[in-house]
């Protein structure tokens, strides 16, 4: 009999809970630092229009490497599904290497967040996260207004961050035929031993510390 | 029953009390602190379509929780903070589950092999370990809703205070 009539009284406290509960959680989102804007759309739909690359693609070469070529094959379907172009691991690495990326004409821009752009990244390459762009955006947006190509990439494999982040330039204004994704992401280019930075951009901090 | 046995379960229960709320307010730090990563996992269960309603849920879901865990350490609303955990755990339970079993079609492996991030803040975890971990978790929350951890709980019920008086002399509303 105790229970059935304090019924109401727990349902009335669920929703007082409930009420306050709500309250908290929005203004601890907006007081955050890394809280997330409500109205804004962090996934963009696809425009429809699938881009043929005209770079060189990634060739099986033998069977053990099917899953890994699949697996690409997909993340290159998915980034041409959003009308962006795909750019595989010896083209990046090829133009990391081209004497345009002194020069500013070719730039690499790392669409994950600030703490791991500190923890490791494509040397010279610039922070741009997506889900907190006022910070770094406007500062993108003159190095990719002059150079010829923008190399975005995440952390890879199911990460989309470097296709919403090529997205987000494109609505900035920077043209679609500059713009490629590196699907294999980060994961794909510090497995392969290639040049890393640590710590800020052009710190020439290598991994561990040393200069 | 006798008042060792009776003193022994009142324990219990405020132990168990002590580590739900503990419990959900660790998980909703780490997703409320990260709310990219957790928007992302949010998305993966395809529950709702417009990104206002996405982002809500992603961005106030995991202080909900911190707000409930904190009320259950402090033994505040005890029952009506159960009954809402109830209404978030239930569901959630559910979703987890659908969505171990189209990872399981999509793998072709044992549905206890299926392991993913379901968004719980607790990293990567095999499905019946985590079903378990909510099963133990709803059960909890039955036990609070019955009655259960009263004994140092600073306000345990909002609207009774009488109540709360007598049975728990170490604390008054």
């Amino acid at each position: 009999m105790s229970n059935r009539r304090s019924t109401p009284a727990i349902v009335l406290e669920a929703v007082v809970v409930v009420a306050a509960a709500v309250g908290f959680a929005v203004a601890a989102n907006g007081l955050s630092p890394r809280g997330l804007n409500l109205a804004r759309d962090y996934f963009p739909q696809s425009t429809g229009r699938v881009v043929e690359t005209h770079l060189p693609q990634p060739v099986a070469v033998s069977s053990s490497s099917t899953n890994e070529n699949s697996e690409v094959a997909e993340i290159d379907r998915r980034i041409k599904e959003k009308g962006l172009q795909p750019m595989g691991r010896a083209e990046t690495e090829r133009l990391f290497h081209d004497p345009r990326y002194q020069e500013g004409l070719v730039i690499f821009i790392d669409a994950r967040d600030q703490a791991h752009f500190a923890e490791g990244h494509i040397p010279g390459a610039y922070p741009l996260d997506r889900y907190h762009p006022d910070k770094d955006l406007a500062a993108d947006l003159t190095p990719c207004q002059t150079a010829d190509q923008i190399v975005v990439y995440c952390t890879g494999g199911e990460c989309e961050d470097a296709e919403y982040t090529a997205i987000l330039l494109r609505e900035a204004g920077v043209p679609n035929e500059k713009l490629f994704v590196y699907g294999g992401g980060f994961e794909d280019w510090s497995a392969s031993h290639l040049p890393l930075e640590e710590g800020a951009r052009l710190s020439g901090l290598a991994p561990g510390g040393s200069k | 029953m006798s008042s060792t046995v009776t003193k022994a379960i009142d324990s219990a229960a405020v132990l168990a009390r002590w580590s739900l709320g503990a419990l959900f307010v660790y998980t909703g730090l780490e997703k409320g602190l990260d709310p990219a990563s957790f928007l992302k996992l949010v998305r993966q269960y395809d529950l709702v379509q417009t990104p206002f309603l996405l982002n809500s849920i992603a961005a106030t879901l995991p202080w909900f929780e911190v707000f409930c865990g904190l009320l259950l350490l402090a033994g505040i609303a005890v029952r009506g903070t159960a009954l809402t955990l109830a209404g978030v755990l239930i569901p959630f339970t559910i979703v987890v589950w659908r969505r171990a079993l189209v990872l399981q079609a999509a793998r072709a492996i044992p549905f206890c092999l299926v392991k993913f991030d379901c968004g719980c803040g607790m990293g990567e975890e095999f499905i019946c370990h985590k079903l378990l971990e909510n099963i133990g978790m709803i059960l909890v929350v039955f036990w609070l809703l019955a009655g259960g951890g009263r004994l140092l709980a600073w306000r345990y019920s909002l609207f009774r205070g009488n109540e709360i008086s007598a049975a728990n002399p170490l604390f008054s509303s």
